[in-house]
């Protein structure tokens, strides 16, 4: 898990272009959305990339993957619990 | 006193997958005919609007492009039609677009001059005999919309009596690699304003070409009068509709104004309709604070869908001939209301007495477009002279030059800025350029204390479009196609969006116009005609140009004296 985490937050700061942000900052619990990191609706198409790309993991219903979008750590374990790849 | 000069729609013709010419595609609309297919070129769009490839051969001319022969033979057609002729001194050509022959990328090592908007353009212009120089308007999915507008500004400022305008998009894989990666397309032909949970829009691709005129004996007839029009920004977000459906509102209303047409007056309105949820609900709420729940209304995307920058040309023309004709069509795909405020959508065709339409549409950058067309008999006399105001310049910026590679410099004056914004470095280079222009040319203005957010605009020109992008994901589909495209680099191949950045970030929500102009004169003449009739009170203007490293960008902000 930890590693996964790991390699999310890198994965995240490199394709959603957060140049000011160390993968370190980021914290696992806080919310991606909203308050949190400020991200968007485009970020949050450019972290169902990264599921699909590295992962293997196909969203079919965006809606209902809502909630693992939360956090660094919400997507971490469902990345451990749907990974393809 | 000058005699005030209306603005008449003379000839007209279409191409859509549902046939060549607008007779052809107003009986198969008016058959129900749905133009909307699975795809054979593009696997991923279950559904969409293609041109029939024997039909669109058949109007090749040799030397041109497909979308240029369609663009010229529509072109023809139209002026024909009310017997214009298109070589007087006294015709203009605009032409909508958002891609032009954006599928000459796909192939190309070097750019070919032709996947310049401009010289597009310019080809068509030349092969018709207008003289003028052409303008371009790239502004999204409301281009076509908008267009119109800047063509009725044109004729009521006397610059000409006629102008041909052109709408012109086709389905590449460009676009559709990038609607798929918004996750935007609908599983199935669209479905606007439904409640069906399966949402998103149909793509499709059209040529449309409508001539707007002040001699009112080449108005097809019956004659029907583009009365008012205006364009708004959402200054919410690049690509995600408004959540409250204040900037398309603020549209309507300001149409309305401008066209003298009391909301009671409308007999339908033709929407945007894209059948993407967020859209339609932004449109249901929007009306609704217009206060036009009520007002029977269509969308016609589920016939051809979405057209893209051809679309407000396309429908506009349809729309006109709904007035003629006394005929509201019907929503293809809409059977049950899926929108959060109620709106007069209706699956069937429905007779009404006709007198004002409205037509509306929205797009990427946060932009809105309304206009207000009318059935002869109804159009109030239009006032006699309107205040001119003069426009002074404020303040003028140019983005200094460096001998350092173009990330570092950008880098380097936005750290001297110290205002951070998250957003900054996930916009494309041209978007930075034009955001970084905008904080240095705003600094110290004030200028939102001084103006209401609907009284500043944004008018920006260049000359190679949103060009260094369009090559960023272009490569992409080449290369990555199967594993899908970047969304944050796709909604960048629209250089309207430096607008919308500009917009959400000083929160303006005026007009937004942005042109492609080889010469780089159009600008700030629009600008200064903003402000003289009132449009605007202040208003960004000025070039923006990035491509290959290079910028040029310099922006002035003028203000009503």
């Amino acid at each position: 898990m930890e590693q996964i985490i790991r390699e999310l937050k890198e994965q995240i700061v490199e394709a959603l272009n957060l140049e000011e942000i160390s993968p370190e900052e980021i914290d696992a619990e806080a919310p991606l959305f909203g308050d949190g990191l400020g991200l968007d609706s485009i970020d949050a198409l450019e972290i169902i990339l990264i599921l699909e790309k590295n992962y293997g993991i196909r969203l079919e219903n965006t809606a209902e993957a809502k909630p693992h979008f939360y956090s660094v750590k919400s997507l971490a374990e469902y990345i451990v619990a749907n990974r393809q790849k | 006193m000058e005699r005030p000069i209306r603005t008449y729609l003379g000839g007209d013709a279409l191409l859509t997958a549902l046939g060549y010419g607008t007779e052809a595609n107003y009986r198969a609309i008016e058959a129900g005919c749905c133009g909307l297919r699975p795809d054979a070129v593009s696997s991923g769009l279950a559904a969409a609007g293609r041109i029939d490839p024997a039909l669109m051969r058949s109007l090749a001319i040799e030397g041109y492009t497909l979308l240029e022969s369609a663009m010229i033979r529509c072109a023809e057609a139209a002026a024909a039609e009310t017997g214009t002729e298109l070589a007087a001194e006294e015709c203009a050509l605009i032409v909508s677009t958002t891609k032009g022959n954006v599928e000459l990328l796909r192939t190309a090592v070097d750019v070919p001059a032709e996947a310049y908007l401009y010289t597009l353009a310019e080809r068509v212009a030349r092969r018709l005999g207008i003289r003028r120089r052409p303008t371009v308007i790239c502004n999204a999915c409301i281009s076509g919309v908008a267009a119109l507008i800047v063509a009725r500004r044109m004729i009521r400022n006397g610059d000409c009596r006629h102008v041909l305008v052109v709408g012109g998009d086709l389905l590449t894989e460009f676009v559709a690699e990038g609607f798929l990666s918004f996750k935007s397309v609908s599983p199935g032909p669209c479905r606007p304003y439904d409640a069906a949970p399966e949402h998103g829009l149909s793509l499709g691709e059209a040529v449309g070409a409508l001539l707007l005129t002040a001699d009112p004996s080449k108005a097809k007839r019956p004659a029907v009068v583009l009365e008012g029009g205006a364009v708004t920004n959402d200054a919410n977000h690049i690509s995600g509709p408004s959540r409250t459906g204040d900037g398309l509102h603020y549209a309507i209303e300001q149409a309305l104004t401008e066209a003298r047409i009391p909301r009671e007056m409308l007999s339908f309105a033709n929407a945007h309709g894209t059948g993407t949820a967020y859209n339609d609900a932004m449109e249901s709420k929007a009306l609704a604070r217009s206060g036009l729940s009520e007002l029977p209304m269509n969308s016609l995307k589920g016939y051809i869908g979405h057209t893209l920058g051809a679309s407000g040309v396309v429908e506009s023309i349809l729309a006109a001939e709904e007035l003629r004709r006394g005929l509201c069509f019907g929503t293809a795909g809409f059977s049950r209301a899926g929108t959060p405020c109620p709106l007069g959508v209706a699956a069937a065709h429905r007779p009404l007495t006709m007198r004002h339409a409205l037509k509306t549409a929205s797009g990427f950058g946060g932009c809105n477009a309304a206009i207000v067309l009318g059935l002869e008999p109804h159009v109030p006399t239009e006032q006699a002279s309107e205040t001119e105001y003069e426009a002074r310049e404020v303040a003028c910026y140019q983005l200094p030059q460096s001998d350092k590679p173009f990330a570092e410099h950008i880098r380097t004056l936005y750290k001297a800025l110290e205002a951070p914004n998250m957003k900054f470095y996930k916009m494309d280079d041209l978007s930075k350029a034009g955001y970084l222009a905008a904080e240095y040319l705003l600094r110290g203005q004030n200028l939102t204390e001084r103006y209401r957010p609907a009284e500043i605009a944004v008018v920006l020109e260049n000359r190679s479009s949103s060009l260094d992008t369009d090559l960023a994901h272009q490569r992409i589909v080449n290369e990555h196609h199967a594993e899908g495209t970047s969304p944050a680099i796709f909604v960048y191949t629209l250089p309207n969006v430096v607008a919308g950045e500009i917009c959400i970030r000083h929160r303006i929500q005026g007009e937004n116009a942005f042109f492609i102009d080889d010469a780089l004169d159009t600008a700030e003449g629009y600008a200064r005609r903003l402000i003289a009739r009132g449009t605007a009170r202040a208003v960004i203007c000025g070039r923006c140009e990035y491509f290959a490293g290079r910028h040029d960008v310099r922006f002035t902000l003028l203000e009503k004296s």
